[in-house]
């Protein structure tokens, strides 16, 4: 899974605190100026346009994603409660 | 000494020769020069005696030189053409020997400013006899030889006198590519409503007579046409015009749906036979098109006939709105007199959210695919979520903001332009860095500061062109009727557009975009790299740069041929085409190989990545050979490519051979007529965003419509079953989608 995010942004923030991305293997991208890559990344994922006005947003390893920081914690809590369950 | 020839009549030779004892016009040293019989044909076609000191104060006026050296090389000209015993001694000679003198005097920056622009004699003698190919909108003709020539000796002003020498040389080496060179007294293109002139009639600086508002449509379509005509010399590209169908409802209530009809007839008529204006061509025009009112339009007040305020709302006019939209495709779907489809004006059909709101929106849906599969007309353009666009010339698309959206309130106001285009050489970059990512970027960075650069010395010459006001070349952009200059300087975009996105990768990673999924990532970082230097340069110099795909008609042949010459042999494996014919090119802006097996769904899905990070706009062709398919089917394509997509623009292109014999056209590009047999043929298709004459395209395009993949079978394969009914939702599959990416 990716976290697009960017600096200075509070919900991205509230989402990175909130869970641990590390632990779960979430890759966290940072769109910036001097960052082609994960602007290149959230493009072929066709999400630049959605990036312009909601960030983070979650890309599952389906490919598919999600938007808003509550849902986007929610969905990593459970998927880290899932996780734990099976080790 | 201004545009002079020196001519010697035979009679004062003679008696030249008499009197000095000289022969000719040898002269002694020390003689007088002035008594010389050498008579001075100038530019205002007058012959005047020789007169050395002209030499002089033409150096000293356009030069920084000395006086002292100003008078040393005339004597050494004048005594050069005396003992030269030239009979016709031509005002381009004088001058060229003046200029060999500085060169020999180390003066090079006194020889370029002391340069004579102008034609060679054989170059004329072609232009006038054989057509220009460079753009396939020039007619051959003799307006479209004075275009032609005007713009030769316009390029050479801009390339010694608008542009310092880095970007003149950058332009002339091919690292990259200058637009309209010879339009360089004007900016590139504009967009803008109608109601400008319905609320201020047709009143332009330097006509000889002003309209007031228009009270009826017919008059409206004049002033309409009128003012296209006039934009179009003032603006060397595309001129397009925002929700025509929309700005034009409040003059149809009470019209039959007859007069409806002749008038949308009437409009693309009169912008498709505009072989009358500018250099013999039509006047590059687009209509956008709505079927639903756009929201930013829904609350603001019509104006109506006359020029005043109807009382209404433009919401109110939705219906007359779409029975006029629906009459011109109606009109487009006859085509023209033999059947063929209008060239001009381009529909652009905005597909919007509410457009899947609005009743009837299947219906005409079905309608301006019907046209799209009979005659290619149609341009689908994706305005998704809250965005909205006037979109013209090949792709461009002016992205509405914030204040364009207020502006939006009083429609007259929005008008749009596009400063200039510089186009980089992609493949150039990677042949000169052996495979190395680092001076791959490096290299990308220093001729987009180049590209940087070029806006900044264009933009600093119109400005001073502007500062002329009422009295300048560019008097029109400065009329001022609403509180603002008609050119908004301080809204304009400056573009930078790409050839060769593909042949780069080639070349650099050994594979074509759509060989793999890893090359297609390579592809959309280098883009998304451009993009972020655009943003950090609009920032530095409080300039608006924004990426286009370049429509690169011939910059792309251009490009190939550079690199064929300076780059070889590793550019013979990469550019397209037949090298042997010389029809050679590189693909368009960030397209797949064109030739490519790519069926249409993933091209559009491949290409369309690349559309969001290109935010002046981007277009992906879908080549339909002599396939006729069914309006269902590319109904469907096109919902398909709205929803589950990131493209922002598709038009189908059909092909077509026309008859000059019996005046039919057919399906297909043939070699005799299917009716007939006549070989008295003309093949017609789109060549980059418009339709054209086969017989007009340079080379660079005749080898891209060769190798262009047709997706004949495609649509045909894929039809939905049967047209469904109003409000039925249609049945979508989702686009497949990209593996997983592992960056």
């Amino acid at each position: 899974m990716t976290l697009f995010t960017k600096e200075g942004c509070d919900k991205c923030e509230y989402v990175k605190k909130s869970v641990d991305l590390k632990k779960l293997g979430v890759k966290v991208e940072i769109l910036g100026p001097e960052n082609p890559d994960s602007l290149a990344h959230l493009a072929w994922h066709e999400l630049v346009s959605l990036a312009e006005t909601q960030l983070p947003i979650l890309v599952l390893d389906d490919s598919s994603s999600m938007t808003g920081a509550i849902h986007i914690k929610n969905y990593l809590t459970a998927f880290s409660k899932q996780q734990s369950a099976v080790s | 000494m201004g545009s002079v020839d020196l001519q010697v009549r035979p009679d004062r030779q003679a008696l030249l020769s008499q009197e000095t004892g000289i022969r000719g016009l040898s002269k002694g040293k020390g003689n007088e020069t002035t008594d010389m019989a050498l008579f001075v044909r100038t530019s205002s076609e007058t012959l005047s005696d020789w007169n050395r000191q002209r030499i002089v104060d033409a150096l000293l006026r356009e030069t920084n030189i000395d006086q002292d050296t100003a008078e040393r090389i005339s004597r050494e000209v004048e005594d050069q053409i005396i003992t030269s015993k030239i009979s016709l001694v031509t005002s381009p000679l004088v001058r060229e020997l003046v200029d060999a003198k500085l060169i020999e005097y180390g003066l090079e920056e006194a020889r370029k400013m002391h340069t004579r622009l102008g034609v060679p004699l054989y170059d004329v003698d072609q232009l006038i006899l054989h057509p220009n190919r460079e753009n396939a909108n020039v007619p051959h003709g003799p307006e479209a030889t004075n275009l032609t020539l005007a713009e030769r000796i316009k390029k050479e002003y801009a390339l010694l006198n608008v542009f310092s020498q880095e970007i003149g040389d950058a332009h002339m080496r091919g690292d990259l590519h200058l637009h309209d060179l010879g339009f360089i007294d004007r900016p590139y293109c504009s967009g803008q409503s109608l109601e400008y002139i319905k609320k201020f009639g047709l009143n332009l600086p330097n006509s000889l007579s002003m309209a007031k508002p228009a009270k009826h449509p017919e008059v409206l379509l004049a002033h309409m046409v009128k003012f296209a005509a006039a934009l179009q010399s003032n603006f060397a590209g595309a001129i397009g015009w925002d929700a025509v169908n929309l700005f034009f409802a409040p003059y149809l209530e009470g019209l039959s749906d007859r007069e409806v009809h002749q008038l949308a007839q009437m409009l693309i008529y009169e912008f498709s036979q505009q072989a009358v204006a500018r250099g013999g061509q039509a006047i590059f025009t687009d209509i956008n098109l709505y079927w639903e009112v756009p929201k930013h339009f829904e609350n603001v007040l019509a104006i109506g006939p006359g020029g005043e305020f109807t009382g209404k709302t433009y919401a109110e006019y939705e219906s007359q709105a779409q029975r006029f939209v629906w009459a011109l495709f109606d009109v487009y779907r006859e085509g023209d007199a033999v059947g063929r489809p209008f060239f001009f004006p381009k529909p652009l059909v905005h597909i919007t959210e509410k457009f899947f709101q609005t009743p009837g929106h299947m219906d005409f849906l079905m309608h301006i695919c019907d046209i799209a599969a009979e005659k290619g007309n149609t341009y689908f353009v994706f305005d998704r979520g809250n965005t909205a666009k006037v979109s013209e010339c090949c792709r461009l698309s002016f992205k509405l903001e914030q204040s364009d959206l207020e502006d939006a309130k009083q429609p007259w106001r929005m008008r749009y332009c596009a400063l200039q285009n510089v186009t980089l050489n992609l493949p150039r970059i990677a042949y000169q860095c052996g495979g190395d990512d680092t001076r791959l970027y490096a290299k990308i960075s220093e001729v987009f500061n180049k590209a940087v650069q070029a806006h900044l010395e264009k933009k600093a010459f119109l400005e001073r062109l502007l500062a002329l006001g009422d009295n300048g070349p560019l008097a029109l952009l400065t009329m001022n009727k609403d509180g603002s200059p008609y050119l908004r300087m301080h809204r304009v975009t400056n573009l930078i557009g790409m050839v060769g996105l593909n042949e780069m990768i080639q070349v650099h990673q050994g594979k074509e975009l759509h060989e793999s999924d890893d090359i297609l990532k390579f592809g959309l970082k280098v883009i998304a790299y451009m993009k972020l230097l655009s943003d950090r340069m609009s920032q530095k110099y409080n300039m608006r740069f924004v990426l286009e795909q370049t429509p690169a008609e011939s910059t792309a042949y251009r490009f190939a041929k550079l690199d064929l010459r300076d780059f070889s042999p590793r550019s013979g494996y990469v550019v397209k085409g037949d090298i042997s014919r010389g029809e050679v090119y590189y693909s368009n802006s960030t397209y797949l190989n064109v030739g490519s097996v790519v069926n249409p769904i993933d091209r559009v899905r491949k290409e369309g990545l690349f559309h969001p990070l290109i935010e002046a706009g981007a277009l992906t062709h879908l080549w339909l050979g002599e396939a006729r398919p069914s309006k269902e089917s590319l109904a469907n394509f096109v919902i398909k490519t709205f929803r589950h997509s990131q493209n922002d623009q598709i038009a189908f292109s059909p092909e077509f051979t026309t008859c000059t014999d019996c005046g039919r056209t057919a399906r297909g590009l043939a070699d005799k007529c299917t009716y007939c047999g006549s070989t008295k043929i003309e093949g017609i298709t789109r060549i980059t965003g418009y339709f054209t004459k086969i017989s007009s395209w340079n080379k660079g395009k005749l080898g891209e419509l060769h190798d262009r993949f047709r997706n004949q079978r495609y649509f045909s394969e894929n039809e939905l079953p049967e047209s469904r009914s109003e409000g039925e939702k249609p049945r979508l599959e989702r686009l497949p989608k990209p593996a997983g990416l592992r960056i």
